[in-house]
Protein backbone atom coordinates (compact mmCIF):
# COMPACT_ATOMS: atom_id res chain seq x y z
CA UNK A 1 0.00 0.00 0.00
CA UNK A 2 3.13 2.46 1.07
CA UNK A 3 4.43 1.53 -2.28
CA UNK A 4 1.26 2.09 -4.60
CA UNK A 5 1.07 5.72 -2.63
CA UNK A 6 4.78 6.75 -3.59
CA UNK A 7 3.95 5.85 -7.19
CA UNK A 8 1.40 7.82 -7.32
CA UNK A 9 2.99 10.76 -5.83
CA UNK A 10 5.98 10.34 -8.30
CA UNK A 11 3.75 10.01 -10.92
CA UNK A 12 1.87 13.37 -9.92
CA UNK A 13 5.33 14.75 -9.84
CA UNK A 14 5.98 13.96 -13.22
CA UNK A 15 2.89 15.21 -14.47
CA UNK A 16 3.20 18.88 -12.48
CA UNK A 17 6.71 18.59 -13.85
CA UNK A 18 5.78 18.43 -17.79
CA UNK A 19 3.52 20.93 -17.52
CA UNK A 20 6.24 23.40 -17.40
CA UNK A 21 7.60 22.22 -20.32
CA UNK A 22 6.91 24.75 -23.39
CA UNK A 23 5.28 24.05 -26.69
CA UNK A 24 5.27 25.87 -29.63
CA UNK A 25 2.12 27.26 -30.62
CA UNK A 26 0.71 27.09 -34.38
CA UNK A 27 -1.05 30.32 -34.24
CA UNK A 28 -0.85 33.17 -37.02
CA UNK A 29 -3.58 35.94 -37.58
CA UNK A 30 -2.16 36.60 -41.01
CA UNK A 31 -3.44 34.67 -43.79
CA UNK A 32 -0.28 34.25 -45.92
CA UNK A 33 -0.56 35.89 -49.93
CA UNK A 34 1.07 31.90 -50.74
CA UNK A 35 -2.60 30.12 -48.43
CA UNK A 36 -4.48 28.25 -50.51
CA UNK A 37 -7.51 30.29 -50.91
CA UNK A 38 -5.26 33.10 -52.58
CA UNK A 39 -3.80 31.05 -54.66
CA UNK A 40 -6.56 29.80 -57.01
CA UNK A 41 -10.32 30.51 -56.57
CA UNK A 42 -11.62 28.06 -54.18
CA UNK A 43 -15.93 28.48 -53.68
CA UNK A 44 -16.82 28.96 -50.69
CA UNK A 45 -18.46 26.18 -49.53
CA UNK A 46 -14.89 23.90 -50.66
CA UNK A 47 -12.38 26.69 -48.46
CA UNK A 48 -14.85 26.27 -45.49
CA UNK A 49 -14.89 22.23 -45.44
CA UNK A 50 -11.14 22.92 -46.08
CA UNK A 51 -10.87 25.15 -42.80
CA UNK A 52 -12.88 22.65 -40.31
CA UNK A 53 -11.61 19.47 -41.51
CA UNK A 54 -8.53 20.12 -42.61
CA UNK A 55 -6.22 23.47 -41.57
CA UNK A 56 -5.52 22.48 -37.87
CA UNK A 57 -3.13 20.41 -39.41
CA UNK A 58 -2.47 21.32 -42.70
CA UNK A 59 -1.90 24.99 -41.76
CA UNK A 60 -0.24 27.65 -40.22
CA UNK A 61 -3.44 28.56 -38.24
CA UNK A 62 -4.50 25.95 -35.33
CA UNK A 63 -7.32 26.22 -33.76
CA UNK A 64 -6.96 24.85 -30.37
CA UNK A 65 -9.00 22.55 -28.16
CA UNK A 66 -9.02 23.75 -24.43
CA UNK A 67 -7.16 20.80 -23.46
CA UNK A 68 -4.27 21.39 -25.73
CA UNK A 69 -2.98 23.30 -22.36
CA UNK A 70 -2.23 19.57 -20.72
CA UNK A 71 0.90 17.64 -21.08
CA UNK A 72 1.58 15.43 -22.44
CA UNK A 73 -1.46 16.07 -25.21
CA UNK A 74 0.07 19.27 -26.43
CA UNK A 75 2.94 17.29 -27.56
CA UNK A 76 0.89 14.92 -29.30
CA UNK A 77 -0.65 17.73 -31.13
CA UNK A 78 2.00 19.53 -31.40
CA UNK A 79 3.62 16.38 -33.27
CA UNK A 80 0.85 16.15 -35.20
CA UNK A 81 1.06 19.26 -36.46
CA UNK A 82 4.28 19.28 -37.42
CA UNK A 83 3.73 16.01 -39.07
CA UNK A 84 1.02 17.80 -40.83
CA UNK A 85 2.40 20.74 -42.54
CA UNK A 86 5.43 18.73 -43.51
CA UNK A 87 3.55 17.03 -45.71
CA UNK A 88 0.50 19.45 -46.94
CA UNK A 89 0.66 23.40 -45.77
CA UNK A 90 -2.76 25.02 -47.35
CA UNK A 91 -0.34 28.55 -45.73
CA UNK A 92 2.05 27.91 -48.10
CA UNK A 93 0.25 26.41 -51.10
CA UNK A 94 1.09 28.91 -53.47
CA UNK A 95 4.88 28.89 -52.74
CA UNK A 96 4.95 25.20 -53.79
CA UNK A 97 6.37 24.51 -57.43
CA UNK A 98 3.51 23.31 -60.34
CA UNK A 99 4.95 20.03 -60.07
CA UNK A 100 4.74 19.80 -56.62
CA UNK A 101 1.30 21.41 -56.52
CA UNK A 102 -0.06 18.68 -59.07
CA UNK A 103 0.86 15.65 -56.89
CA UNK A 104 -0.07 17.28 -53.75
CA UNK A 105 -3.54 17.79 -55.29
CA UNK A 106 -3.84 14.17 -56.27
CA UNK A 107 -2.77 12.71 -52.63
CA UNK A 108 -5.62 15.33 -51.16
CA UNK A 109 -8.21 14.00 -53.50
CA UNK A 110 -6.87 10.40 -52.70
CA UNK A 111 -6.58 10.68 -49.23
CA UNK A 112 -10.33 11.99 -48.89
CA UNK A 113 -11.32 9.20 -51.13
CA UNK A 114 -10.12 6.47 -49.12
CA UNK A 115 -11.13 8.32 -46.12
CA UNK A 116 -7.50 8.26 -44.78
CA UNK A 117 -8.32 11.86 -44.07
CA UNK A 118 -9.24 13.72 -42.18
CA UNK A 119 -7.94 11.13 -39.84
CA UNK A 120 -10.53 8.97 -37.23
CA UNK A 121 -8.53 9.85 -34.61
CA UNK A 122 -9.72 13.46 -35.03
CA UNK A 123 -13.11 13.09 -36.20
CA UNK A 124 -13.45 11.20 -33.27
CA UNK A 125 -12.99 14.38 -31.37
CA UNK A 126 -14.12 17.35 -33.65
CA UNK A 127 -17.47 15.83 -34.95
CA UNK A 128 -17.76 18.61 -37.45
CA UNK A 129 -14.73 18.02 -39.32
CA UNK A 130 -16.04 15.06 -40.45
CA UNK A 131 -16.86 14.82 -44.37
CA UNK A 132 -20.19 13.10 -45.72
CA UNK A 133 -19.70 11.59 -48.95
CA UNK A 134 -21.31 14.03 -50.48
CA UNK A 135 -18.75 16.88 -49.38
CA UNK A 136 -16.18 14.32 -50.32
CA UNK A 137 -17.79 14.23 -53.81
CA UNK A 138 -17.60 18.28 -54.14
CA UNK A 139 -14.19 17.84 -53.10
CA UNK A 140 -12.69 15.61 -55.54
CA UNK A 141 -14.87 16.61 -58.53
CA UNK A 142 -13.40 20.22 -57.83
CA UNK A 143 -9.67 19.03 -57.16
CA UNK A 144 -9.76 16.75 -60.67
CA UNK A 145 -10.82 20.01 -62.38
CA UNK A 146 -8.37 22.30 -61.07
CA UNK A 147 -5.95 19.48 -61.20
CA UNK A 148 -6.74 19.80 -65.28
CA UNK A 149 -6.18 23.31 -65.38
CA UNK A 150 -3.24 23.49 -63.86
CA UNK B 1 15.49 10.63 -1.12
CA UNK B 2 16.64 8.42 -4.07
CA UNK B 3 13.26 8.73 -5.87
CA UNK B 4 13.28 12.57 -6.27
CA UNK B 5 16.54 12.47 -7.51
CA UNK B 6 15.18 10.69 -9.94
CA UNK B 7 12.37 12.70 -10.71
CA UNK B 8 14.81 15.09 -11.16
CA UNK B 9 16.71 13.51 -13.78
CA UNK B 10 13.75 12.54 -15.67
CA UNK B 11 12.99 16.25 -15.81
CA UNK B 12 15.88 17.34 -16.45
CA UNK B 13 15.79 14.65 -19.91
CA UNK B 14 12.44 15.79 -20.79
CA UNK B 15 13.44 19.76 -20.71
CA UNK B 16 16.43 18.83 -22.95
CA UNK B 17 15.00 16.07 -25.20
CA UNK B 18 12.31 19.32 -26.02
CA UNK B 19 15.10 22.01 -26.39
CA UNK B 20 16.41 19.59 -29.18
CA UNK B 21 13.40 19.25 -31.18
CA UNK B 22 12.46 22.93 -30.53
CA UNK B 23 16.07 23.55 -32.51
CA UNK B 24 15.36 21.26 -35.37
CA UNK B 25 12.13 22.25 -35.81
CA UNK B 26 13.80 25.92 -36.16
CA UNK B 27 16.47 24.59 -38.28
CA UNK B 28 13.49 22.73 -40.87
CA UNK B 29 11.98 26.00 -40.57
CA UNK B 30 14.86 27.34 -42.12
CA UNK B 31 15.51 24.74 -44.80
CA UNK B 32 11.70 25.52 -45.89
CA UNK B 33 12.46 28.94 -46.52
CA UNK B 34 15.18 28.62 -48.16
CA UNK B 35 13.33 26.18 -50.08
CA UNK B 36 10.46 29.17 -50.86
CA UNK B 37 13.16 31.38 -51.82
CA UNK B 38 14.22 29.50 -54.51
CA UNK B 39 10.89 28.26 -55.82
CA UNK B 40 10.18 32.25 -56.12
CA UNK B 41 13.59 32.69 -58.33
CA UNK B 42 12.73 29.89 -60.37
CA UNK B 43 9.23 31.18 -60.79
CA UNK B 44 9.72 31.99 -65.04
CA UNK B 45 11.25 28.83 -65.28
CA UNK B 46 8.42 26.84 -63.31
CA UNK B 47 5.66 27.90 -65.99
CA UNK B 48 8.17 26.53 -68.93
CA UNK B 49 7.95 23.42 -67.17
CA UNK B 50 4.76 23.58 -66.44
CA UNK B 51 3.92 23.88 -70.18
CA UNK B 52 6.34 21.11 -71.08
CA UNK B 53 4.93 18.42 -68.49
CA UNK B 54 0.86 18.88 -68.91
CA UNK B 55 0.87 19.78 -72.64
CA UNK B 56 -0.65 16.98 -73.64
CA UNK B 57 2.22 16.13 -76.31
CA UNK B 58 3.95 18.83 -78.56
CA UNK B 59 6.19 20.32 -76.28
CA UNK B 60 6.88 17.29 -74.17
CA UNK B 61 7.87 15.38 -77.58
CA UNK B 62 10.20 18.40 -78.46
CA UNK B 63 12.02 17.65 -75.04
CA UNK B 64 12.44 14.25 -75.33
CA UNK B 65 14.07 14.71 -78.71
CA UNK B 66 16.31 16.65 -76.62
CA UNK B 67 17.17 13.90 -74.20
CA UNK B 68 17.48 11.16 -77.09
CA UNK B 69 20.77 13.67 -78.50
CA UNK B 70 22.01 13.83 -74.93
CA UNK B 71 24.38 10.67 -73.78
CA UNK B 72 24.72 11.42 -69.63
CA UNK B 73 25.57 8.75 -67.62
CA UNK B 74 25.59 11.09 -64.69
CA UNK B 75 21.62 10.67 -64.25
CA UNK B 76 22.07 6.58 -64.50
CA UNK B 77 22.39 5.73 -60.77
CA UNK B 78 19.04 7.43 -60.25
CA UNK B 79 17.38 6.07 -63.03
CA UNK B 80 18.97 2.32 -61.58
CA UNK B 81 16.94 2.96 -58.78
CA UNK B 82 14.03 3.48 -60.65
CA UNK B 83 14.15 0.90 -62.54
CA UNK B 84 14.62 -1.50 -59.54
CA UNK B 85 11.09 0.42 -58.01
CA UNK B 86 9.76 -0.42 -61.22
CA UNK B 87 10.57 -3.97 -61.37
CA UNK B 88 9.68 -4.94 -57.89
CA UNK B 89 6.04 -3.24 -58.40
CA UNK B 90 5.88 -5.69 -61.42
CA UNK B 91 6.51 -8.62 -58.98
CA UNK B 92 4.01 -6.82 -56.29
CA UNK B 93 6.91 -6.74 -54.39
CA UNK B 94 6.29 -4.16 -51.78
CA UNK B 95 9.37 -4.50 -49.92
CA UNK B 96 11.38 -4.61 -53.26
CA UNK B 97 9.88 -1.45 -54.02
CA UNK B 98 10.76 0.18 -50.58
CA UNK B 99 14.66 -1.15 -51.02
CA UNK B 100 14.38 1.04 -54.34
CA UNK B 101 12.93 4.36 -53.05
CA UNK B 102 15.81 3.62 -50.24
CA UNK B 103 18.40 3.53 -53.27
CA UNK B 104 16.87 6.62 -55.06
CA UNK B 105 17.10 8.92 -51.85
CA UNK B 106 20.63 7.68 -52.22
CA UNK B 107 21.20 8.46 -55.79
CA UNK B 108 19.81 11.74 -55.34
CA UNK B 109 21.88 12.62 -52.78
CA UNK B 110 25.00 11.00 -54.21
CA UNK B 111 24.51 13.17 -57.42
CA UNK B 112 27.07 15.69 -58.55
CA UNK B 113 24.95 18.81 -59.07
CA UNK B 114 28.25 20.73 -60.30
CA UNK B 115 27.73 19.99 -63.85
CA UNK B 116 24.66 21.80 -64.22
CA UNK B 117 24.23 25.28 -65.63
CA UNK B 118 21.89 27.67 -64.25
CA UNK B 119 18.70 26.59 -66.05
CA UNK B 120 18.87 23.31 -65.83
CA UNK B 121 19.65 23.63 -61.86
CA UNK B 122 16.06 24.96 -61.16
CA UNK B 123 14.61 22.21 -62.97
CA UNK B 124 16.62 20.02 -61.37
CA UNK B 125 16.02 21.51 -57.80
CA UNK B 126 12.07 20.89 -58.25
CA UNK B 127 12.59 17.77 -59.85
CA UNK B 128 14.62 16.58 -57.11
CA UNK B 129 12.24 17.87 -53.98
CA UNK B 130 9.00 15.91 -55.44
CA UNK B 131 11.22 13.01 -56.29
CA UNK B 132 12.68 12.38 -53.26
CA UNK B 133 9.08 13.30 -51.57
CA UNK B 134 7.59 10.15 -53.94
CA UNK B 135 10.96 8.18 -52.67
CA UNK B 136 10.01 8.57 -48.93
CA UNK B 137 6.58 7.68 -49.39
CA UNK B 138 7.24 4.65 -51.31
CA UNK B 139 9.89 3.78 -48.45
CA UNK B 140 7.02 3.50 -46.22
CA UNK B 141 3.88 3.19 -47.59
CA UNK B 142 2.07 0.21 -48.57
CA UNK B 143 1.43 -1.18 -52.30
CA UNK B 144 -1.16 0.76 -53.44
CA UNK B 145 0.59 4.15 -52.01
CA UNK B 146 3.41 2.72 -53.49
CA UNK B 147 1.96 2.88 -56.93
CA UNK B 148 0.45 6.25 -56.48
CA UNK B 149 3.53 7.89 -55.64
CA UNK B 150 4.94 5.95 -58.74
CA UNK B 151 2.85 7.35 -61.24
CA UNK B 152 4.55 10.84 -59.75
CA UNK B 153 7.68 9.66 -60.01
CA UNK B 154 7.45 8.29 -63.60
CA UNK B 155 7.10 12.01 -64.44
CA UNK B 156 9.51 13.16 -62.25
CA UNK B 157 12.63 10.59 -63.69
CA UNK B 158 10.68 11.39 -67.21
CA UNK B 159 11.35 15.31 -66.99
CA UNK B 160 14.67 14.52 -65.74
CA UNK B 161 15.67 12.60 -68.36
CA UNK B 162 14.61 15.10 -70.66
CA UNK B 163 16.39 17.77 -69.12
CA UNK B 164 20.11 16.14 -68.58
CA UNK B 165 19.76 12.60 -70.65
CA UNK B 166 21.05 9.86 -70.07
CA UNK B 167 23.11 7.01 -71.70
CA UNK B 168 20.72 3.85 -71.84
CA UNK B 169 18.35 2.70 -73.61
CA UNK B 170 14.67 3.12 -72.23
CA UNK B 171 10.88 2.53 -73.05
CA UNK B 172 8.46 4.99 -72.08
CA UNK B 173 5.01 3.08 -72.12
CA UNK B 174 1.47 4.40 -70.79
CA UNK B 175 -1.39 2.26 -69.25
CA UNK B 176 -4.69 3.67 -70.27
CA UNK B 177 -6.23 2.75 -66.90
CA UNK B 178 -3.73 3.83 -64.36
CA UNK B 179 -4.10 7.52 -63.11
CA UNK B 180 -7.93 6.77 -61.70
CA UNK B 181 -8.57 6.32 -65.78
CA UNK B 182 -6.59 9.48 -66.89
CA UNK B 183 -3.95 7.14 -68.00
CA UNK B 184 -0.03 7.21 -66.62
CA UNK B 185 3.16 6.58 -68.10
CA UNK B 186 6.14 4.30 -67.16
CA UNK B 187 9.70 3.74 -68.15
CA UNK B 188 11.42 0.81 -68.95
CA UNK B 189 14.97 -1.02 -69.66
CA UNK B 190 12.67 -3.55 -71.74
CA UNK B 191 10.32 -3.32 -74.71
CA UNK B 192 7.98 -5.79 -73.40
CA UNK B 193 4.73 -4.52 -71.67
CA UNK B 194 4.62 -5.54 -67.61
CA UNK B 195 2.88 -3.52 -66.15
CA UNK B 196 3.96 -1.56 -62.69
CA UNK B 197 0.99 -0.11 -61.82
CA UNK B 198 -1.00 -3.26 -61.36
CA UNK B 199 1.19 -5.97 -61.40
CA UNK B 200 -0.35 -9.49 -61.55
CA UNK B 201 -3.38 -8.52 -62.17
CA UNK B 202 -3.26 -6.59 -64.88
CA UNK B 203 0.55 -7.28 -66.18
CA UNK B 204 0.10 -6.48 -70.07
CA UNK B 205 -2.05 -3.39 -69.88
CA UNK B 206 -0.15 -0.81 -71.89
CA UNK B 207 1.84 -0.09 -75.19
CA UNK B 208 5.07 1.28 -76.03
CA UNK B 209 5.06 5.02 -76.89
CA UNK B 210 8.87 5.90 -77.60
CA UNK B 211 11.97 4.77 -77.50
CA UNK B 212 14.66 6.29 -75.61
CA UNK B 213 17.94 6.14 -77.22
Amino acid sequence: MKKLKKLFIFLLIVFVGIQFIPTKRNQSTEVLETDFSKTFAVPTNIQNMFEKSCYDCHSNNTNYPWYNKIQPISWLLENHIKEGKKEFNFSEFGAYSKRKQKNKLKSLASQIRDNEMPMQSYTLIHRDAKLSDNDKEQIIVWINKLRDSL
Amino acid sequence: MKKSIYVLALITILFSACKNDKKQAESNSMQSSEMNMKEADGHDHDDHDHDATMGENSSKEERNIDATTQKNSATSAIIDSYLQIKNALVEDSKEGAAKGGAMMLTAFTDFDMSQLNDSQHKEYMEILEDAKEQAEHIVKSPIDHQREHFENLSIDVNDLIALLGTDKTLYQSKCPMAGEGKGAIWLSEYKEIKNPFFGSKMISCGSVQKQIN
